[in-house]
């Protein structure tokens, strides 16, 4: 078939370079995962063991770094939902001359590099930084407060990183939600409060979630802004997996973290589109 | 009706939010014209001095030029092989459309650092770590999913009846497609391009585990600086790609209505 020839034709270049530099890749980090590591020997390749993986929940050190990153995920979800949602529902509702500007003001951080944001927020947060300074300025404090390499730091930064993915969710959820039904309810005699609750809300449901599994997973994975607000020791798993990686080349137990954080990603992703797929089934 | 219009209280705390989202950049820019090292609210003294540092320092302009050439390059790839790709899923040219679907955007869906640990086992396996070649092949795997689903949205946009009134006129599959169809799905591919170019401009996570000394790109190198404290030539170089990123937002904008894509 004439289709068919053509059709790999196309196809086969791309299909190799991700078989080549991508799946390939992955699957030969799995082998890897059951190897052992013995400090100042090496990799060795003739025993397998499920200590890799054992360690993640057993470890105490691992068990922190884990249930702070996904602690930090459900943090920063929700702080990114509870600011998100006004500037979705000013950008939708709001006069339509603030649409563009708005919107534009809402994706540029989106675009700008990462690494520049990040530092940005060091420049505001740290020991002598500018949010120290003015309220020591001010009077409020005396001596510098700690806002960077803890939980604190890594929930601004990462707030004000994924927050712009939320309002874009959320503002193509509040475009779908037809006026006419808020206007009903407000013709019925609602309080503003209540359509929103009882209409607005509901309605935008299935945006709140596809917005807050993308902003939790973007949080789960995120490696730069982490490292640069938190530091060398303020780990969190993408953070961990680095320095196993680069610093204590413990490759097995880097690559079983590497697994265990992408099996949550997929595993997440999947349950929210049977999730979402099955509302709209229902709707 | 004034009901569904947001109030004053949801409307001063959206401005504020959206207020909150460019403090960074405004922070960045001031403490890169600040005469101090550390920046300070007003800052003291304005100065050039800190874009001089960067504009003469050698390691700066060879990371922005391999940032530069990295980005356009892998951009270029992953245009060529990913719009042949979407094509060929769109018209059904193959059997098994959802999974090759699937297989394209799988590298947006696993975490980049994770990929990165990967491509940095592999090619040592392989022993090509270090390569330029190698930094650009892994630049156009996590690029390459925001083309195709670009060229897709786009191409499931068009009527499949102009292609075939330009095959019925003689046109062979090629002239249509580049006479007919590209131009037709070219404002979706020049966002989906952008995204490709801003995501390898400030790739991280792979990057820093495939780079050689040499290679060294720009997100690297404040990264990899920052650790040694807060500089306000990074500030300076910061600024610049603020710069940058303002204007080629706002001719996106102008070019293409680039927001409807995003």
């Amino acid at each position: 078939m004439k289709s068919l020839r053509t059709g790999a034709l196309l196809l086969s270049p791309l299909l190799f370079v991700l078989l080549a530099a991508f799946v390939v890749p992955l699957l030969l980090l799995v082998p890897t995962s059951f190897q052992e590591y013995r400090p100042g020997q090496g990799i060795a390749t003739d025993v397998w063991t499920l200590q890799n993986f054992v360690r993640i929940g057993a470890d105490e050190f691992y068990r922190e770094v884990v249930l702070r990153t996904i602690g930090l995920g459900i943090a920063v979800t929700l702080s990114c939902l509870l600011l998100g949602y006004p500037v979705a529902y000013l950008i939708v509702r709001g006069n339509p001359r603030w649409r563009l500007p708005l919107t534009l003001l809402v994706i540029f951080p989106l675009m700008l590099n990462l690494v520049v944001r990040s530092f940005g927020w060091i420049v505001l947060l740290t020991n002598r930084g500018v949010v120290n300074n003015l309220l020591i300025d001010i009077g409020l404090i005396e001596r510098p407060l700690r806002l960077m390499f803890n939980m604190t730091g890594l929930m601004i930064g990462l707030t004000h990183i994924y927050l712009p993915f939320m309002v874009l969710m959320l503002v193509a959820a509040l475009q779908n939600v037809p006026r006419d039904v808020e206007s009903a309810a407000a013709t019925l005699g609602s309080s503003r409060f209540h359509i929103f609750r009882a209409v607005t809300l509901p309605l935008t449901a299935p945006g709140i979630i596809s917005g807050s599994i993308l902003v939790f997973v973007l949080t789960i994975s995120a490696l730069v802004t982490p490292r640069m607000l938190g530091g060398p020791t303020y780990q969190v798993m993408a953070t961990l997996i680095y320095d196993e990686f680069m610093l204590l080349l413990d490759w097995p137990s880097g690559s079983a973290l590497s697994f265990a954080l992408a099996i949550a990603t997929i595993f997440i992703i999947w349950i929210s589109s049977r999730m979402t797929k099955r509302w709209a089934g229902l709707a | 009706m004034n009901e569904q219009r947001p109030g004053l209280t949801i409307s001063s705390v959206a401005l504020l939010v959206v207020l909150f989202l460019q403090i960074p950049v405004i922070v960045v820019m001031l403490a890169s014209f600040s005469e101090t090292s550390y920046l300070t609210i007003p800052p003291q003294g304005w100065t050039l001095k800190w874009f001089e540092a960067v504009l003469t320092d050698r390691t700066y302009i060879d990371a922005i030029k391999n940032s530069l050439i990295l980005a356009v390059g892998s951009t270029t790839i992953s245009l060529v092989l990913g719009v042949a790709a979407s094509y060929a899923i769109f018209r059904k040219l193959v059997p098994g459309s959802e999974a090759l679907t699937s297989l394209l955007m799988a590298p947006l869906i696993i975490p980049s650092v994770v990929i990165g640990v990967a491509l940095l086992q592999y090619f040592t396996l392989v022993g090509m770590r270090g390569s330029f070649w190698v930094l650009l092949i892994a630049h156009v795997v996590i690029t390459v999913p925001y083309i195709v689903r670009s060229a897709l949205a786009s191409l499931s946009g068009i009527d499949l009846a102009v292609e075939e009134a330009a095959r019925v006129l003689g046109a062979n599959g090629f002239t249509t497609f580049r006479l007919v169809t590209l131009p037709l799905i070219k404002p979706g591919l020049v966002a989906g391009a952008l995204f490709s170019f801003v995501t390898s401009m400030e790739n991280v996570p792979v990057t820093i585990f495939l780079a050689g000394p040499r290679d060294t790109t720009l997100p690297i190198l404040i990264f990899t600086s920052v650790e040694m404290g807060v500089n306000p030539s990074v500030a300076a170089v910061s600024t610049l790609l603020i710069i940058a990123t303002a204007i080629v937002l706002l001719a996106a904008e102008r070019w293409t209505g680039f927001h409807r894509f995003v």
